[in-house]
């Protein structure tokens, strides 16, 4: 062990004792990067940390990389929306920071929220989020990345290149196999005041159908609720946008007329209610949410023409545990909470073991 | 290889026999040859125009499924043969052309399956599906994929996804990046991937593919998403005395949440030749437009730095075109309005619908406009970088600045995002003293030398102002061979990811050598 802590002291970074393990804490993306190239060249084991991230300790024999120090916000452009900010930046101070320059991140899943930008943009979301027009998009412009040898990638912020292979790729979603996050350009829209709209549908399926008529239609609202009750259920949706949400409501409302009825009793926070029981967060197609029991309750985020991100609950539910065996069962994929996180099909079931073999002894960052 | 008809090699022939034995169908006919050679790109115009050819591939085949392309790509690996994978040819930046020889695989037969499915909202189509075609086929339906590059008449789908093409209407509907919800295609070592169209772990194999210019992989179909198709436009031309102003109220449009299908924002130059302004066009630049008046022409951009200069002098407008789509004609004018609103508060005079149309009907028509100008000796070379709102009016002065002494420079700002847009430069220079038809071998190679140095001086000016800027170097047309050079000013330590990546999908190098820097 003394070979490698030696080796991890020099890279500038703060070490402590963590259980059998060490906790190694950068103090900036030059000391990441030597700190990387260290666990690379004694391939160790690694776990990677944010702040606003799950607790976790150090690997045995291995390291716990902390970005904790990694949380500078350097810029925050409202008037072409971009954030420059280091991964170890919590989401919750982006939005902050983003708030005060009259901008936001939208709504995102309350697991993403929690944590840090570094594994927002690492984890199963990838990043995304629903953007106008139905669609999903990610929300890094770009990353800078340290690769194994302690280097660092970083792509140019444009919103949309075609230099080869989107290299961002290899970090967003990577779980920090191939490559860390150190920073990243993050797209922000302008805060709003939200357009909420109700409207009473006759069970979980229908109000599911009728948001799914929506989103082809390009009207996909920012969030979304489906309540489920013994008469039925009740669809809540909002809008975003400073001169488009008005629009796209009344659109929206005109394309309901005949799936469901206006449910304007329904109060304007509908939507924004929290969560009760033990949820679940998934990555969802209509088909898995019209799946969901009847009794469900489902929070929407990131929604786009084929599904959606969602937060599930059983209010009876025993557990959330329960929950994730119902949603399965639906088709979804469970990302959250992390200890009940499904893996979900990788380059294997795309007949690109190999390659991904191949791929990770090239890049990957551990052993 | 240079010489005025190519002609089959014994390494051809023989590849072609061995081919042929897999049930694939391959050709060396001279003119198959020829037509392999060479894309879109203004330097394989010079070619043409040389009559010269200097990548000549060993073979053409076309296989007709993934299983084909996959028996194709095992064969060429087992005997190290380079494959160029090619689609319309519509390519700008020689990505498609074959410099180290070998199998050009055309994937125009790859057109199966073509299934149409409106309720799921896709459409599975074959790589080799032409652009106009799949267009017409979902017009029918009412449905669109919301994808019309310039190239739409000849490109294919595949073409696409090697690029990452984005189209007029990408604001609304983004690039072909956004529009794939999964892809097959054959890696280097002949297996088939299938990405998998939901939800799935680990980094996403289908954007990693996206626009890896044969270089990794060849595309054989894929799913795309379509939308039902809007039942009206509408469109505005609106005029703003400064560039700035135009620029800043197209983003505060997009800030503000709207989403035009169309925008386009002309500099100055690329007003004056729209055929939208109505400003007196003067006669020289109309014969610059149009390739008219070869000599005057060739005269003119001899003198690339007083022509910018002229048009410098001239009335200085940039022209904005809005167009909205929606099911009702009440609906696009709704959001249409919303937008003038804003453009007005930016000093944007609207000059009502009847420009925007007659822009919307010349647009398509600009590429093919190019011929005349190479016939009358000039190059013309389409760059498109990309970059943020606050950085593209310095990026546009860099380019221009960089390249005026070199050929007249116009541009137009389009693919607008809420974060930032592209920047497409032409650059119409003159190609130097022998690149005429009917030149013996020896001049005619010694005229395309000059000529090439000539473009690549310009287009290498332009790169690099990009590249100085932090521009990203293409938008939508790829890297190709001609802008492969400032790659790694690009990518930086990327080039070691994008090697790595390499060296997964294609161990053996077979894929498109010599692009990307690979």
């Amino acid at each position: 062990m003394s070979a490698y802590r030696d080796d991890l002291a020099a890279t500038g970074a703060a070490l402590v004792d963590d259980g059998e393990g060490l906790r190694v804490t950068p103090p900036s993306t030059a000391s990441l990067g030597r700190a990387v190239a260290v666990v690379r060249a004694h391939r160790l084991a690694l776990h990677v940390r944010g702040n606003g991230d799950a607790p976790a300790n150090a690997p045995s024999g291995g390291i716990l990389l902390d970005l904790g120090s990694l949380d500078r916000i350097a810029s925050v452009d409202a008037a072409t929306g971009i954030a420059r900010v280091e991964a170890g930046c919590s989401v919750a101070a982006l939005e902050s920071a983003a708030r005060r320059s009259g901008c936001t991140l939208g709504p995102l899943l309350p697991s993403v929220r929690a944590g840090s930008v570094g594994a927002w943009l690492a984890g199963p979301t990838r990043g995304s989020r629903s953007v106008a027009g139905g669609r999903r998009q990610t929300a890094a412009l770009t990353v800078a990345a340290v690769l194994a040898d302690g280097r660092i990638a970083e792509g140019r912020a444009a919103p949309a290149k075609a230099v080869g292979p989107e290299l961002d790729h290899l970090a967003l979603g990577g779980s920090g196999d191939l490559c860390i996050i150190a920073a990243a350009w993050i797209r922000l829209h302008p805060a709003t005041l939200a357009m909420p709209g109700a409207w009473r549908c006759s069970s979980v399926a229908n109000a599911v159908a009728a948001l799914q008529r929506v989103c082809e239609h390009r009207l996909a609202p920012a969030r979304a609720r489906i309540h489920a009750g013994p008469d039925g259920a009740i669809l809540g949706m909002t809008w975003e946008g400073l001169e488009s949400a008005a629009m796209e409501r009344e659109r929206a409302a005109r394309i309901l007329r005949e799936i469901c009825a206006p449910a304007p009793e329904v109060p304007p926070n509908f939507v924004r209610e929290p969560p009760e029981g033990h949820p679940v967060e998934v990555d969802a197609r209509w088909a898995n949410l019209m799946a969901w029991s009847a009794l469900g309750d489902v929070h929407l985020f990131g929604l786009h023409a084929a599904g959606s991100f969602a937060v599930l609950c059983l209010p009876e539910a025993g557990g959330a545990e329960q929950c994730a065996a119902v949603a399965r069962a639906a088709g979804a994929r469970v990302i959250a909470p992390r200890r009940l996180r499904d893996a979900g099909p990788g380059w294997e079931a795309a007949g690109a073991g190999a390659v991904w073999q191949r791929l990770v002894r090239a890049l990957g960052v551990t052993a | 290889m240079t010489g005025r008809l190519p002609s089959a090699t014994a390494k051809g022939k023989a590849l072609r026999r061995e081919i042929a034995a897999l049930d694939i169908a391959a050709s060396c006919e001279s003119v198959d040859l020829w037509a392999a050679s060479r894309d879109c790109s203004p330097a394989a115009m010079l070619w043409t125009q040389a009559r010269l050819v200097p990548h000549l591939p060993d073979v053409v085949a076309w296989p007709e499924n993934a299983e084909q392309v996959s028996a194709l790509v095992r064969f060429a690996a087992e005997r190290q043969v380079p494959v160029v994978a090619v689609g319309g040819g519509t390519g700008i930046a020689g990505g498609a052309v074959p410099v180290r020889g070998g199998i050009v695989l055309d994937t125009k037969r790859l057109v199966r399956p073509l299934r149409i499915d409106g309720e799921r909202g896709s459409v599975d189509a074959g790589a080799g599906v032409n652009g106009k075609r799949l267009d017409e086929l979902l017009a029918q339906e009412r449905l669109t994929l919301g994808h019309a590059p310039a190239s739409l008449r000849t490109a294919t789908v595949g073409g696409w996804l090697a690029t990452r093409s984005a189209g007029l209407l990408s604001t609304r509907y983004g690039s072909v990046a956004d529009m794939v919800l999964s892809l097959t295609a054959v890696d280097g070592t002949g297996e088939i991937l299938r990405t998998l169209d939901g939800p799935s772990a680990g980094p996403d194999l289908a954007q990693l593919l996206l626009g890896s210019e044969g270089t990794l992989a060849v595309f054989t179909e894929a799913r795309l998403r379509i939308w039902p198709r809007p039942r009206e436009r509408w469109l505005r031309a609106l005029r703003f005395d400064s560039l700035g102003e135009a620029l800043a109220a197209v983003r505060e449009a997009l800030r503000a949440g709207l989403r035009p299908a169309i925008v386009r924002l002309h500099d100055p130059l690329d007003t004056l030749l729209s055929h939208a302004d109505p400003v007196h066009v003067p006669q020289p630049l109309k014969w610059l437009a149009e390739g008219a008046q070869a000599e005057a022409l060739r005269l003119a951009l001899k003198a690339p730095l007083v022509l910018n200069r002229l048009v410098d002098a001239l009335a200085a407008s940039s022209l904005v075109v809005l167009g909205f789509e929606a099911d009702s004609e009440d609906d696009a004018a709704e959001e249409g309005e919303a937008a003038l609103a804003i453009c007005r508060r930016e000093r944007g005079e609207d000059l009502g619908a009847a420009p925007a149309e007659r822009w919307l009907a010349s647009m398509h028509r600009a590429l093919w406009r190019q011929a005349p100008l190479f016939a009358a000796g000039a190059f013309v070379e389409t760059l498109d970088f990309a970059t943020t709102w606050d950085r593209a009016e310095p990026l546009y002065q860099a380019v221009r600045g960089a390249a005026e002494g070199l050929a007249l420079v116009r541009a137009h700002f389009d693919h607008a995002a809420r974060e930032g847009c592209a920047v497409e430069v032409s650059l119409v220079g003159h190609v130097g003293a022998g690149n005429g038809e009917g030149a013996p071998v020896k001049e005619a190679s010694a005229g395309l030398e000059e000529a090439e140095r000539r473009l690549e001086a310009a287009a290498g000016a332009a790169l690099s102002a990009a590249a100085d800027e932090g521009a990203t170097i293409s938008h939508h047309s790829g890297v190709g061979a001609s802008r492969q050079v400032f790659l790694r000013r690009e990518l930086g330590e990327g080039m070691r990811q994008l090697r790595a990546l390499k060296r997964a999908f294609d161990p053996r190098g077979i894929l498109n050598p010599g692009k990307l820097l690979l």
